[in-house]
């Protein structure tokens, strides 16, 4: 083992070993990030952002909106030294921290296929106790069904096997998805053969997988999402498309040993025996998702501990260290592979606990720093990949909900209570879960397809400039942010608050004088001021995570 | 080196199901246009700009039609009826004399005498992942960038002309949206905006409760907002924005495009998703778009490949020839390059399960419109069909015959990204001349 000395104002000693990089006792994995960053970048970085950028962006990441106006007046107030530390752990503690988190990992993990309240259920509880990684995923894989907080986690393996248009029950695509999100890895396109241009997936790595789903079903005898499994009584018959030899495998995680499929009479072949009256399928005693969930999120698991690391880095930082997030293997080398190895073994270090893991990095200065670099824009691309500027981020359709409801003070209409007259004339939503399906239906991606790339759409835009919902949050009534600043005569307050309350800064003073002017000159105010509180809400500012 | 294909396999399960190819496809090509933008400045421009201005006041137009999966040469363009792999269709007479194409296209084969057809395309990619993006790209030599799609390469060198609407429009089946992929190096305003499922976008008009000025008015000081957040930013966040926002407004003027089509129209085309594509297609040439993309799946026959085709290719019969002759009828042909191809065609062999799989050595691409001489046929494969026997044309020959068609001299036109110069086709091809007027 060599060590090498860092100076960065402290000493932080950072052990080299065979097996990786690691963080030495008493230093900090947000220091060594940085000093990671900076020791590899090539020019000039951005400075750190100020108060307004910084808390707007850690808003929008640890609890999926804006902040309120007077939450952005008291942080740039606040000259306290250590007063980002202190935000920073006051919103994982806040309530929609949870929130927050199992939208993303519903994102990132069932990919727009649907939602499911035993699911969401799972999801809220985990962030909200806190459950790591390890095992939110065991429990995925098989979830303890007595239990109400687990019930829903078989979502993830249950919606995949859910028959959808004409094609046929997709036991190779879960077991790809497997892969992917738990392991980083698309092994998808080595099903038939072993891939064609990433040498590291083989059609084995894949075939292995599949083995240990090619037996599930979906449960018709639970109330909530669940998985069951048919005996397995031989090995996985498989071949190449480009050769004649018939290989075999039972299940084997990628670059794990294969587990041999043991024979049992037909008697003994159950650990707990189907019920016909029940309906319940019974629990094999050779039980292949028992040995997944228990052996794949493990510390043992090199692509386990990269895989989340990388997709987490990629929420706060916004691009993975590995890109795409799902094609880990030799040839496509991390960005940063010192970096990543670090990440990963101080993520197994504590447990795969995701919450200290966010916070180290928003601890960081690469994550505090500004989206505003002076330099050539042929320049700019590179500072980013070097992490000198902070790289902008899309919203995801939860978080530009959640932020336009704060931005216009619309979320208290909700729930809608309308007597019947009124019913049959509505034709907009009456529940934030209504909403939430407009949103989903004009900004997200489709079914199947990863949100990571940031792919603004027209749909998205006609959304904003056209919608009924929109509108009715912008025109005067139910004192929203319009009704509000409509009864503020002066116009330089009135811009000023609603740059506060959308924007989540003061005003400029360009600013101030061209909006003063327009309001100046429209003789219709509520109009002007919700032509304003529009304007703002959808410009490039708001929409853009910097 | 080529994989042997086992045409003994007993392999139970399709190859890849098309979704995972979507799929992958469609993150690949994610992944190539998010590298390709490291070290570019997002704004690449043209070598002569005088060029491009003479470019953008031209009229001609582009409808590209895109049979994704590969269409099989053997079932419609190069038919091989009697030989060894010639499947159980037979070849028809068409209006050029001595020309004979599959019984499949009873419809193309009366307006042979307007169409150019080469038979002798040679290509390198025989993969769906990468295959479609290299041959939209029209596989340029490597230079480190990642190169435009026909589309956005049409939309940089001639620009949106007069109609206000996005220059480059894709009509697809499934998802519509912004697809700034595409665009590579250009940049994301050169990005498709795809309609897809033949949906107009919801939210086309304006809320009752706003007037044309009140939306100008909001829109001024959006755009005034966004001028303040651009300053020290990386613009390419931004400019997609923008994009979009300004794009929803150029189709909020111009909503006829969405109305229901004319019974008689439907009919003509054909009452299919193909046939419906191919008629928003063509409104959108009306309309003044300057490169229409029309997209058809599910052409990846590798099992049953002669079913397939037998149901497929009627489709694209009936819908391919309504356009040619609609827009001939409308005198918009001799302004409009048409195109119609696949990323590669299929094997002459057919394989355990009766399908054909991905054969780039010897294929079919067929072209007519402006500046392409009608009625011919080049390029010729062997007896049986598996390889071109004289005058074998790569995609970068088309490229350069395409920006030729189009009024582009493709030997002196650059591109200019971040000062350095790129050639807009490969630099060791040159137009065909044979399929030009």
């Amino acid at each position: 083992m060599t060590s090498l000395r860092i100076s960065l104002g402290m000493t932080i000693i950072i052990a080299v070993a065979l097996s990786g990089i690691s963080l030495a006792r008493g230093a900090e994995l947000h220091t060594a990030i940085d000093h990671l960053v900076e020791e590899s970048a090539d020019g000039m970085f951005a400075a750190q952002a100020n108060d307004y950028e910084f808390l707007r962006r850690l808003f929008l990441d640890l609890t999926g909106e804006i902040p309120a106006s007077v939450d952005v007046n008291k942080f740039a107030a606040d000259t306290t030294a250590n007063k980002r530390t202190i935000m920073i752990d006051r919103l994982l503690r806040d309530d929609r921290y949870a929130r927050r988190m199992s939208e993303l990992f519903n994102v990132m993990l069932m990919e727009r296929r649907g939602t499911d309240p035993a699911w969401n259920r799972f999801l809220v509880d985990s962030f909200k106790s806190n459950r790591h990684w390890d095992s939110m995923v065991e429990t995925i894989i098989e979830p303890d069904l007595t239990n109400e907080s687990e019930q829903g986690a078989g979502y993830f393996l249950t919606k995949r096997l859910e028959k959808y248009g004409q094609n046929p029950t997709d036991h190779p695509g879960l077991a790809s998805d497997i892969g992917r999100l738990f392991m980083g890895v698309d092994l998808a396109c080595a099903q038939c053969h072993d891939h064609l241009f990433v040498d590291d997936y083989s059609q084995s790595d894949f075939q292995g997988l599949f083995a240990f789903v090619s037996n599930t079903f979906i449960r018709s005898d639970t109330e909530f999402p669940a998985i069951g499994q048919k005996v397995m009584k031989i090995p996985l018959e498989f071949q190449s498309v480009f050769e004649e030899e018939m290989f075999t495998t039972g299940p084997r995680i990628p670059g794990g040993t294969e587990l041999e499929v043991p024979e049992y009479d037909k008697d003994n072949e159950f650990a707990i025996a189907p019920d016909p009256k029940s309906k319940a399928p019974g629990v094999p005693v050779f039980n292949p998702l028992h040995y997944l969930s228990t052996t794949l999120p493990t510390a043992k698991n090199a692509q386990f501990q990269t895989n989340l690391v990388n997709r987490l880095w990629a929420s706060m930082m916004g691009r993975g260290l590995v890109w795409p997030l799902d094609l880990h293997h030799s040839d496509n080398p991390a960005s940063h592979p010192e970096l990543l190895s670090l990440l990963a073994s101080e993520f197994v270090k504590h447990d795969f606990d995701i919450k200290w893991f966010i916070r180290e990095l928003a601890l960081t200065k690469t994550y505090q720093r500004s989206s505003i670099l002076q330099t050539p824009t042929s320049t700019v691309q590179k500072a980013e990949a070097e992490y000198r500027v902070f790289r902008e981020k899309a919203l995801s359709p939860e978080q530009l909900m959640w932020s336009i409801l704060k931005a216009t003070a619309a979320k208290t209409r909700y729930p809608i209570e309308l007597d019947d007259e009124q019913k049959l004339e509505n034709t907009l939503p009456t529940t934030i879960d209504q909403v939430q399906e407009q949103f989903i239906a004009s900004f997200a991606n489709p079914p199947r397809e990863p949100e990571v790339e940031f792919a603004p759409s027209v749909r998205g835009s006609l959304f904003l400039l056209n919608s009924e919902l929109v509108q009715s949050w912008v025109n005067v009534g139910g004192n929203n942010s319009t009704e509000q600043v409509l009864r503020i005569s002066d116009n330089a307050e009135v811009v000023n608050s609603l740059y506060y309350t959308v924007l989540s800064r003061p005003a400029t003073s360009f600013e101030l004088k061209q909006m003063r002017e327009f309001l100046v000159s429209n003789s219709d105010r509520p109009e002007a001021i919700g032509q304003l509180v529009w304007a703002l809400m959808s410009c490039n500012e708001f929409l853009i995570n910097h | 080196m080529k994989p042997k294909i086992n045409l003994h396999s007993s392999v139970s399960k399709q190859l890849c199901t098309p979704a995972q190819h979507v799929l992958s496809r469609r993150r690949l090509l994610g992944a190539t246009a998010a590298s390709g933008l490291l070290g570019m400045d997002g704004l690449g421009g043209l070598v002569h700009p005088l060029v491009a201005d003479e470019l953008s006041q031209s009229n001609k137009q582009v409808l590209f039609i895109w049979i994704d999966g590969g269409m099989s040469q053997l079932e419609s363009w190069d038919p091989k009826p009697n030989t060894k792999f010639g499947g159980p269709f037979r070849s028809i007479q068409t209006s050029l004399p001595g020309v004979r194409i599959s019984e499949l296209m009873p419809k193309t084969a009366e307006i042979m005498h307007l169409l150019a057809l080469d038979r002798g395309v040679t290509t390198v990619d025989n993969s769906h992942s990468a295959g479609v993006p290299r041959i939209q790209r029209g596989d340029p030599k490597d230079r480190g960038v990642i190169y435009p799609y026909f589309g956005s390469a049409v939309a940089k060198l001639m620009g949106q002309g007069n109609s206000q609407l996005p220059p480059y429009i894709w009509v697809k089946p499934g998802s519509g949206g912004f697809k700034y992929q595409d665009a590579g190096f250009l940049g994301p305003r050169y990005g498709a905006l795809a309609i897809g499922d033949g949906q107009p976008p919801p939210n086309l008009l304006l809320p009752e409760t706003l007037n044309h000025d009140d939306n100008s008015s909001r829109n001024r000081l959006r755009n005034f907002a966004n001028a303040q957040y651009a300053a020290g930013r990386n613009p390419i966040f931004g400019e997609a924005q923008s994009f979009v926002f300004d794009s929803a407004q150029a189709l909020m003027n111009r909503q006829a495009l969405f109305a229901d089509p004319d019974p008689a129209d439907v009919e003509l085309y054909g009452d299919t998703e193909l046939g419906r594509d191919m008629l928003i297609g063509r409104k959108m040439l009306e309309a003044g778009v300057r490169f229409v993309k029309v997209n058809s799946y599910g052409w990846d026959t590798h099992g049953d490949n002669f079913n397939g085709h037998a149901s497929l290719m009627p489709r694209f019969d009936q819908s391919f020839t309504a356009i040619v002759l609609d827009l001939q009828q409308r005198g918009m042909l001799d302004n409009t390059l048409v195109v119609a191809m696949s990323e590669f065609g299929r094997t002459p062999r057919i394989n355990g399960h009766v399908g054909r799989d991905h054969w780039p050595e010897a294929w079919s691409i067929v072209m007519t419109g402006t500046g392409i001489r009608r009625g011919v046929v080049i390029g010729e494969t062997n007896k049986t069909g598996i390889f071109v026997e004289n005058d074998a044309h790569d995609i970068g020959d088309f490229f350069h015959t395409w920006f030729s068609a189009l009024g582009i001299d493709s030997s002196k036109t650059e591109y200019l990204n971040n000062g350095q110069p790129l050639p807009i086709a490969h630099d060791e091809c040159g137009p065909i001349k044979g399929l030009l007027t």
